[in-house]
């Protein structure tokens, strides 16, 4: 590998071949010695860009976060959509991008199934991205009333939307139908509920007359 | 309108059923005490209750439930009035797509955001359909009208009707085999109507071969913005049938419409032998100078030469006053079967015949009144009666070819529509029927 490259394009570059060597293989590389020499490199010039595979695992999904964002963004409509519906957005447009590389989703759950419900280990930074993304989705949601402030909770519902997205992901890898119909519903329905969930609900009432009694006997 | 609440899964939308089947007993039961204190009361009270609880269930569901219902509406001389006013009500709503699925179904079917593509596009429905809804959008300067299809309706459509079955049959009145029959050739059509590139390729083909009917309009589609969920075309404007009449259109104007109606079921009928378009409110537009647009293919029922000679045979007086035509006709449509004795083929024969006398009445003048409720209000009655007759009911065998099924709801939805418009028309044009006493002569020597 020429070392005139620059940094990220390398990175892309290990990022590709790592997906490659996996499905190819139907397994990881080994360890970073193996990977390494299969992309004719050094071990130590790995390390200049991640310090395990584990890391270098990690890091795809996170550009796939970002890249995910980056085309929400740029869309016109984005910005006049409501907190409901930019959530919707990124969950379509995740599965897109997920679409480009289903088999490797695949084999990557299937080889974290045992270590479910907890997030699998290759998802921890994209989580921590993911779940900032959600908490200011909610923010603007609780300022345009979509969604009720609810102390001690309010600051849960970023991870409570992370669950729905492992759920929706995990419906996607199961789903059978054509283009992937089923999941379009699935995503509809989850986050509306989710959002259902989130907005006032009888239980605030519930819980602000008991206040009241409380309060008041 | 957002619904809160859809339905989501199998056992949810079973459950809906289910809890429908309960109610419907309980208003029987309801219907039954008050009866022992009134003796005088009559069923109405409790069509219309009944009416109430199935339209409720059925309006919370979307797709193929929702199309079953618009169906059953239709099915006038099967149901009682009560049930059809409350269906009726269907037609028009169903819970919107949101914006993001809206934009995620363009870029599976197209590649690009709608936002993209057009000009304008409004992420608001301005229209919703049974099985989708309707947007508008421009494109170099032109108001475009697009169709876009809820996510997963072909998938959902088998489980809905099998869960509609049981309603079904005790709506309809109908015996099990008679019911097995409907409900597939509804399926049938119903995946037909999904199918949005299928509808595309029927409306071309329609709208040339109906181009010189006077005061019919039809619209452009664009192929390139048309795949199997997206149907985009130009922009039509006009009334639907309640609000079109809310503006108190002249008795002229109401006859050319309703002249320009029958005329293209006539042609599609007796030259195409095949009818394209339901004749239900929601897919015809009509205009305060006298035009009427039609926006909907999605239905096809085609109509083969056999069931055509021996079906339509029924409109023709002088055919049926032959009885060896009679019954070979009846027993060509199933109607009656060789098994019956000859006295229930005479009884059902004889209701068949009073029937299609009735239907057929239009045809025998030059120009018939629809705005005739006396008319109107005899097929009802009819319907009813046969719907009743035990010798169709005890009968282990379906009755009526099931073909039947859908140019019964095409002559019912068009009488229907025709006196709701209170127009008057042109019927008396039978040029097709020589054709028809040539084929039974042919037959009969």
């Amino acid at each position: 590998m020429k070392s005139k490259k620059l940094n990220a394009d390398i990175k892309t570059e290990l990022i590709t071949q790592y997906i490659l060597s996996t499905l190819e293989q139907n397994k990881s590389p080994e360890n970073v010695y193996l990977f390494a020499k299969k992309m004719g490199i050094e071990e130590k010039e790995f390390y200049t860009h991640y310090s395990s595979l584990e890391a270098l695992e990690n890091d795809i999904f996170r550009a796939w976060f970002e890249q995910t964002k980056i085309t929400l963004e740029t869309a016109k409509v984005y910005a006049d959509y409501s907190s409901r519906e930019k959530l919707l957005a990124f969950f379509f447009a995740w599965i897109e991008t997920l679409k480009n590389n289903r088999s490797f989703v695949k084999f990557m759950f299937e080889k974290a199934k045992n270590h479910m419900p907890q997030t699998p280990v290759f998802l921890k930074l994209m989580k921590e991205e993911f779940v900032k993304f959600a908490q200011q989705i909610v923010h603007e949601g609780i300022d345009s009333k979509e969604i009720t402030d609810r102390k001690f909770l309010t600051e849960k519902y970023g991870e409570a939307v992370w669950v729905n997205l492992i759920f929706v992901i995990k419906f996607w890898l199961k789903d059978d139908s054509n283009s992937f119909e089923k999941t379009d519903e699935a995503v509809e329905r989850s986050v509306n509920l989710a959002f259902d969930l989130m907005g006032r609900s009888p239980l605030d009432s519930m819980i602000d007359f008991g206040k009241f009694l409380f309060q008041n006997r | 309108m957002e619904q809160n609440s859809i339905p989501s899964s199998k056992v949810e939308r079973a459950m809906r059923f289910v809890k429908t089947g309960v109610q419907i007993g309980g208003n029987y039961m309801k219907h039954y005490s008050k009866k022992m204190l009134d003796p005088s009361l009559n069923k109405d009270q409790l069509h219309e209750d009944n009416a109430t609880d199935v339209y409720n269930t059925l309006s919370e569901l979307k797709g193929s439930a929702l199309k079953v219902a618009q169906m059953l509406s239709m099915e006038k001389n099967v149901l009682p009035r009560q049930y059809t006013n409350k269906f009726q009500m269907a037609q028009y709503s169903a819970p919107p797509l949101s914006g993001p699925l809206i934009v995620q179904t363009f870029i599976k079917s197209f590649g690009k955001a709608p936002q993209e593509i057009f000009e304008t596009f409004n992420m608001k429905a301005s229209n919703a359909a049974s099985i989708g809804q309707v947007h508008e959008a421009t494109l170099g300067g032109k108001k475009l009208a697009i169709k876009i299809q809820y996510p997963g309706v072909a998938e959902s459509i088998k489980s809905d009707l099998k869960m509609v079955k049981p309603i079904a049959f005790r709506l309809l009145d109908m015996n099990e085999k008679e019911l097995e029959k409907y409900i597939k050739e509804v399926e049938s059509k119903l995946l037909e109507e999904t199918d949005y590139e299928l509808e595309f390729k029927r409306s071309i083909e329609i709208s040339t071969r109906c181009a010189q009917i006077p005061n019919l309009v039809f619209t452009e589609y664009y192929k390139e913005f048309t795949s199997k969920r997206v149907l985009t075309m130009d922009w039509m404007e006009g009334m639907h049938l309640e609000e079109f009449l809310k503006t108190n259109p002249s008795q002229e104007i109401r006859n050319k419409i309703g002249q320009a109606m029958w005329d293209f079921y006539d042609m599609q009928v007796h030259k195409l032998r095949a009818v394209h378009a339901d004749p239900h409110p929601g897919n015809f537009l009509m205009r305060s100078d006298g035009t009427l647009g039609v926006i909907d293919f999605g239905c096809v029922k085609e109509i083969s030469i056999d069931f055509y000679y021996n079906y339509f045979s029924l409109l023709v007086p002088e055919l049926m006053k032959d009885v060896s035509i009679v019954k070979r006709i009846m027993l060509q449509q199933e109607i009656i079967n060789k098994s019956d004795t000859p006295e229930v083929q005479q009884i059902i024969t004889d209701a068949f015949v009073k029937m299609t006398n009735l239907l057929r009445t239009p045809f025998d003048y030059e120009e018939f009144d629809f705005g005739n409720n006396e008319y109107i209000d005899k097929i009802y009655e009819l319907g009813e009666e046969v719907s009743k007759m035990d010798e169709l009911k005890k009968s282990k065998e379906g009755r009526g070819s099931q073909h039947a099924l859908y140019i019964n709801r095409t002559y019912f939805g068009l009488y229907s529509i025709l006196n709701v418009l209170q127009a008057k028309v042109k019927t008396g044009v039978r040029d097709w029927s020589k054709d028809l006493i040539q084929y039974h002569l042919s037959k009969s020597n």
